[in-house]
């Protein structure tokens, strides 16, 4: 058997030196994973290993976050601070505090010419909270500009947006416990093993323990869809109509928990009088599933002793997110499944610190879930921040979807862009090209000058990444865990609150405030702002240390808990002003860019698990790039062989907006009348997309357009493939 | 040893309660007995003395893949290459997937592949370096990279893809069953990876904590039989009756009703039109096309004068005799040398070509390039003993010399282009896995050997006013019998893949589409050629158009022997894993390096292999 090779030489396995491992958080997307970053003796971030004790992870990460040490390595990061007047010339690199004081003067002379909200500054849901928190103080308390928002517009708006409507706050109000706790689980929208794999692994573990039926509501068969129970394969945007008609059958065959209702409730009347037209016969024609399927998951859900909902972008990113939203809150409120352990309308969210954003960045309103309408707390932020309330505006300003437009029609000159890649993020590229083009004063504020946007800027500031900076992340289930400072900042390039700390300084406002470069600083700031007994968002009882002997902490986390809360709403206390939940009546309109003869196919978009958002990250990582290292369609081999486009092949995808070069996979995971592309690759997709706005949220429709396809030169478009990007 | 973490979580541990005795192959589990003097003796990881303590240390280990929940999402691939500090185009586990059905009634099907640590390691048979070994420390199948001279004659025999060579490197490296973790007791990286409680890992044959199979097939896993592999299956979930793979492979798997296993067959995936593809006659393997042509028609030439000498055709003898001999065995002597050279280069690393007879024991290609070696070398001594012979006036004892060794020579080069068929009768390449590759070297000894020959000869003869014709008619009647030995061979191989289904039908689908009119032009040659050389038989004169002809004859013979051999190598199909759409899919690849996707390393394509 062992072939009588008796004498062994001496087995070579890596060994990479390993002197220290460097506890931080994962700073990809919203699970929340612990990591360990494993330092050699000379000081180099050599591994990533999930922390077997954080309850997130369990020791587990994706293929991201494992290779995550990589990232202080990646090419394309910013070395100095760059300056040039105009984009015809050249860049120069330049010191920091030259930078700072032109960005500070530019300010001023736009806000002093157009006025104060003619600067915008559009943020992101990558940084730490505590930056977030800065940010806020300085646009708010110090620049003064209302048109501050962050890209998290183009992801969670709408389950803000519907939290708020429903509940009258943000805030996800469940956990990943609640897994191993349900009876029955619907996911909408959500392709956790692609986009949330540790989530999923979650979730994996809760049903090889005890399953519980799991309905997947997604137009592809994605793989969750196929290891489903029951894939429900739902015409795009029409999730309002399904929600309803979930929501009329409950009703109608009185399954609806009644008593929670009558007990924690608004709106119920309402409601009831509006889902009476979504009767599962009527439904099924707009929606696509059939009427028994609607009735038999509506009385399972119903009768389940916990249910629960989650969903991510494929409820979002719709002109009915924002009412998507409200649809599952409604769909758990009437069945009592809020607060509850197995029982939760649950968003799976998208970045990092998304979640640290809502809570603290001021960007739609002010921190720690205070809003500009309410003077009380514009008087509670001027008091605490040493500033006259009158300097705080009186109502939110423009969203970040609405920004761009208001620069392309001239009422705002000038922007700040703080790690946010709108060139390859936002929809409808060429309009962003033209937008931004219109721009007296861009700045880029980001951890890779490659970053396309760049091409458009005035200003280039190099900001230190992830683990090179120190403070925290919020997640999903909103445990705030810590990230630390593992590697010094790359170069010249500085933490991101180094940056705003400091820019503060150079304005009237700021020099009366507190600034510090100090996270922790900012964190007490933030504790102190958070307390109050009817404040969900209490962190009070927290601290650095603490959170990281817990591997995170919960908020609600009040002052003297050992621990913070699970669940949010379990005593059936909402946050609206009589205390109670709004059931909202939802009635559809079809305002979806619906495919018709000249644009025959649905457009969707989304993710793959090797990549993140624009690829400034994960395009450079080859461990991560080659499984995806150029941009692809999904199509359906029937409708292929229709219009002749082979596998592997070019194709040129047109809508109303633009046009793409694409190369095709052939696969049946797809229906024949739609394409998938996913958004992470620059001079794709968002060509096409036209990203029609939620009415509340204000987040785009990335997943609801209409293209045709048409055959191209194959070696010509090769070419342009090529081209279209650096990395 | 491994550092085991305080809050290691349970997942991580290795978990046999009980144990088997033999596994499905009927081999005992046990590699070595209690009483082996293997027992107890460290593994030396990088130089560390320590013995692990694992309970389980001398059972044969393997994985355990759950396909009905594989996500795909490339966890195990990323903590294998961020465990062993592969570079992007390296990977010693990879994932893939099949898929069918139409939607929505779709399934996708993930399979998770490395090493399987097979009782019947080919690898380790095949490699001429013994690089491998088979531990009796959980039955791994380690190789060392220090010794290995990258020929990738593993990649070949491997039916599983799992040894990779890297060609920045030149040399092969693969899946170590992360022993150093085995050794404290965990499982390997790729395992405790695992987001979709996929993969699995322990003592062959156990099911893991909540499964229920230990099988030996899924749908895209290739046959078990050639190597038994140490991997356990399970797969509950009904698939569709047909799964098709995105790669390039004209390649999908049908599902036997009787049987209830899917086997491959051909996907007619580039339609049926057929093309020249000159272009893609060109691989890495070029100097193994000349090598091995130059081999066949230096060991032929040889033959010829030796054999006709032996056998008194007087005009073989005046050829042996004359001046024009000894510079003719110089000058296929330097041939010979180019070819061997070029052969040598071929490697990884060619500074270690000497590692090449270190596997007599089992490895074909150790045999082959003794066999080279000992005919070039008896044809070196003939050429001096003789040289000396004839110009020094050397003595009896050089003439026996001389003669001995052309004797040898004689001998050993057949033997060698014997175990230089054998290294292409491979069970992972059904393509190549068929006599007539026998057909088609000693077919392609004969024609090319009378072709130098008389390159060489017949001028000379001319030129002397010696009698020529039956010189042209012995060539003709040996070159006719190469010509034809080499038709039969094709016609029943084509015949035998046509019939026998699996990737060797997939390389017939190849050779009629991809190469389809390179395929019939080549065809036609030969055919050309044996009715042409068949004239020459009968020849009676020579004159200004037999001398035309001849010359189109040598040429024709030269270029047909080259585009087959050239299609020999390209045309071959593995019985691999199935790739995805972009990592492991050989149309991808080439189309990253055609357009230059491929010069970002990030791309993972090594942006030219040649």
């Amino acid at each position: 058997m062992l072939f009588g090779r008796n004498k062994k030489n001496p087995i070579k396995i890596a060994d990479k030196g390993i002197v220290e491992w460097k506890y931080t958080t994962c700073g990809y997307c919203s699970t929340g994973c612990s990591i360990e970053v494993g330092i050699n003796d000379e000081g180099q971030a050599v591994s990533s290993r999930g922390v077997g004790s954080a309850d997130v992870n369990r020791g587990k990460l994706c293929i991201k976050g494992i290779f995550e040490h990589e990232l202080f390595k990646t090419e394309g990061r910013g070395k100095k601070p760059l300056v040039r007047n105009s984009t015809i010339e050249a860049y120069q690199e330049t010191e920091w505090d030259t930078a700072l004081d032109g960005m500070a003067e530019k300010i001023k002379t736009i806000q002093e010419k157009h006025g104060r909200d003619a600067f915008a500054i559009v943020s992101t849901g990558q940084i730490l909270t505590e930056e977030f928190y800065t940010l806020g103080k300085l646009t708010r308390g110090a620049i003064g500009t209302n048109n501050y928002d962050g890209n998290t517009t183009l992801c969670m708006a709408s389950a803000v947006s519907g939290y708020k409507r429903s509940f009258g706050s943000d805030g996800p109000p469940g956990c990943y416990e609640d897994f191993e706790k349900t009876d029955c689980l619907i996911a909408f929208g959500s392709n956790l093993p692609e986009q949330h794999p540790v989530i999923y692994w979650r979730l994996k573990e809760a049903m090889e323990k005890r399953k519980f039926p799991l309905i997947v509501v997604d137009p592809r068969v994605t793989m969750l869809a196929q290891f489903a129970d029951m894939h429900l394969a739902i015409n795009p945007g029409t999730d309002v109509v399904l929600l309803n008609s979930l929501a009329h059958v409950i009703i109608d065959e009185n399954l609806a928990d009644m008593d929670y209702i009558e007990k924690n409730t608004n709106g119920m009347e309402e409601f009831t009088a509006i889902v009476e037209d979504y009767d599962p016969v009527s439904a099924a024609k707009i929606c696509g599933i059939d009427e028994d399927t609607i009735r038999h998951v509506a009385r399972l859900y119903a009768k389940a002793g916990q249910a629960m909902s989650i969903w991510t972008m494929g409820i979002n990113q719709s002109t009915h997110g924002s009412d998507g939203v409200v649809g599952i809150n409604n769909l758990n409120l009437i069945t009592g499944n809020i607060g509850k352990e197995g029982g939760t309308s649950l968003s799976i969210t998208g970045q990092s610190n998304a979640m640290g954003t809502r809570e603290w960045s001021s960007c739609s309103g002010l921190p720690g879930y205070r809003v500009l309408e309410n003077a009380d707390h514009r008087q509670e932020i001027a008091d605490y921040w040493g500033i006259d309330p009158e300097f705080l505006p009186k109502q939110r300003g423009l969203a970040q979807t609405d920004i761009f437009p208001a620069i392309e029609t001239g009422q705002i000159k000038g922007l700040w862009l703080v790690a946010t890649n709108p060139m390859t993020s936002m929809p409808n590229t060429a309009r962003i090209r033209k937008t931004l083009e219109k721009l007296d004063f861009l700045v880029i504020q980001d951890a890779y000058e490659d970053v396309e946007t760049v091409q458009y800027a005035h200003m280039y500031l190099p900001a230190a990444i992830w683990a090179e900076k120190d403070g925290c992340f919020t997640n999903t289930e909103r445990r705030v865990n810590r990230v630390t400072n593992v590697a010094r900042p790359y170069a010249d390039s500085k933490p991101d609150l180094w940056i705003f700390s400091h820019l503060a300084r150079r304005f009237e406002n700021g020099k009366k405030m507190q600034f510090s470069d100090n996270a922790e600083d900012m964190f007490e700031e933030m504790k102190a702002l958070s307390k109050g007994e009817e404040r969900n968002l209490d962190i009070s009882g927290m601290s650095y240390d603490k959170i990281e002997e817990n591997r995170g902490l919960q908020w609600p986390c009040r002052e003297g808990d050992e621990k913070g809360a699970q669940r949010l709403y379990s005593d059936g206390k909402f946050p609206h002003s009589d205390g109670k939940a709004k059931i909202i009546p939802l009635p559809f309109i079809d305002n979806n860019e619906r495919p018709d003869a000249e644009y025959p196919f649905w457009l969707n978009s989304g993710r793959v698990v090797e990549h993140f958002h624009t690829r400034t990250r994960t395009g450079k990582i080859g461990n991560q790039n080659k499984f995806s290292p150029t941009p692809y369609m999904e199509m359906n081999p029937d409708s292929a062989a229709e219009l002749g486009i082979e596998h592997q092949s070019y194709v040129r995808c047109v809508s109303r907006r633009g046009d793409a070069v694409v190369m095709v996979q052939l696969t049946q995971r797809i229906p024949r009348d739609m394409v998938f592309i996913p958004f992470h690759f620059h001079d794709c997709v968002n060509r096409l997309t036209l990203g029609l706005l939620d009415p509340y949220s204000r987040q785009p429709a990335f997943k609801q357009n209409a293209v045709r396809l048409e055959l191209v030169d194959q070696k010509e478009a090769a070419q342009r493939n090529v081209e279209a990007r650096e990395y | 040893m491994f550092q085991v973490r305080n809050d290691e979580p349970q997942y991580a541990f290795l978990n046999d309660e009980s144990i088997k005795d033999t596994n499905c192959y009927g081999k005992p589990i046990q590699t070595v007995d209690d009483a082996s003097e293997l027992h107890g003796k460290t593994l030396n990881i990088n130089l560390d003395s320590a013995v692990g303590e694992n309970p389980n240390r001398y059972k044969q280990h393997g994985f355990h893949f759950t396909a009905d929940n594989c996500i795909g999402c490339h966890a195990c691939e990323a903590a294998c290459s961020e465990k062993n500090d592969n570079p992007a185009h390296i990977a010693f586990r990879s994932v893939g997937y099949v898929e069918g059905g139409t939607y929505p009634d779709f399934k996708r099907l993930n399979i998770s592949m490395a090493c399987n640590h097979c009782d019947d390691p080919v690898c380790l048979k095949g490699c001429p370096t013994r690089a491998y070994t088979k531990f009796a420390e959980y039955g791994a199948v380690l190789q060392d990279p220090d010794i290995c001279f990258g020929c990738g004659y593993c990649t070949w025999v491997c039916p599983y893809n799992a040894p990779q060579l890297d060609p920045v490197k030149g040399q092969v490296s693969k899946c170590n069953m992360c022993v150093d973790r085995l050794e404290v007791g965990l499982k390997p990286a790729c395992v405790s990876a695992c987001l979709g409680n996929a993969l699995n890992f322990g003592v062959i044959e156990n099911a893991p904590e909540n499964r229920e199979q230990a099988k030996l097939e899924i749908p895209g896993f290739p046959r078990t039989d050639i190597t038994n592999p140490n991997i356990r299956f399970q797969q509950t979930h009904d698939m569709p009756n047909e799964m098709t793979r995105t790669d390039s492979m004209a390649v999908k798997y049908h599902k036997n009703i009787k049987s209830g296993v899917f086997e491959p067959v051909v996907d007619k995936k580039k339609g049926l039109k057929r093309n020249w593809n000159l272009n893609k006659l060109r691989s890495r393997e070029d100097p193994l096309v000349i090598f091995t042509l130059v081999s066949q028609a230096v060991i032929g030439a040889f033959l010829f004068m030796f054999l006709g000498d032996l056998a008194g055709f007087e005009v073989v003898q005046a050829m042996v005799a004359s001046p024009v001999y000894l510079p003719v065995i110089f000058i296929m002597l330097g041939l010979e040398g180019i070819a061997l050279f070029l052969s040598t280069m071929h490697l990884g690393k060619p500074l270690r070509f000497y590692r090449a007879f270190n596997n007599l024991k089992y490895s074909p290609v150790s045999r082959e390039v003794a066999g080279i070696a000992v005919f070039f070398n008896s044809l070196g001594v003939h050429f001096l003993a003789s040289l000396v012979y004839s110009e020094m006036g050397g003595g009896l004892f050089v003439q026996q010399v001389a003669e001995f060794f052309a004797y040898i020579a004689a001998l050993s080069g057949p033997v060698a282009i014997y175990f230089m068929h054998k290294i292409y009768r491979i069970e992972a390449r059904p393509f190549w896995n068929h006599w007539q590759v026998l057909t088609a070297f000693y077919g392609n000894m004969l024609s090319l050997g009378s072709l130098i020959t008389a390159v060489f000869f017949i001028p000379v003869f001319i030129y002397n006013g010696q009698p020529v014709i039956e010189l042209v008619k012995l060539l003709a009647v040996t070159a006719l019998l190469g010509l034809v030995v080499e038709a039969i061979g094709h016609y029943f191989h084509a015949k035998h893949l046509n019939v026998k289904g699996r990737e060797g039908s997939v390389s017939y689908y190849e050779q009629v589409t991809t190469f389809g009119k390179t395929n019939l032009f080549r065809y036609a040659l030969l055919l050309a050629n044996i009715l042409v050389v068949s004239v020459f038989v009968f020849i009676t004169e020579l004159n200004l158009l037999s001398a035309v002809v001849s010359i189109v004859l040598v040429l024709s013979v030269l270029i047909s022997s080259i585009i087959s051999r050239a299609m020999f190598y390209v045309m071959v199909v593995p019985t691999t894993m199935p790739g995805a759409f972009f990592w492991k899919n050989k149309g991808f690849e080439e189309h990253a390096r055609e357009t230059g996707l491929a010069r970002t390393v990030q791309a993972g394509i090594i942006a030219d292999v040649h």
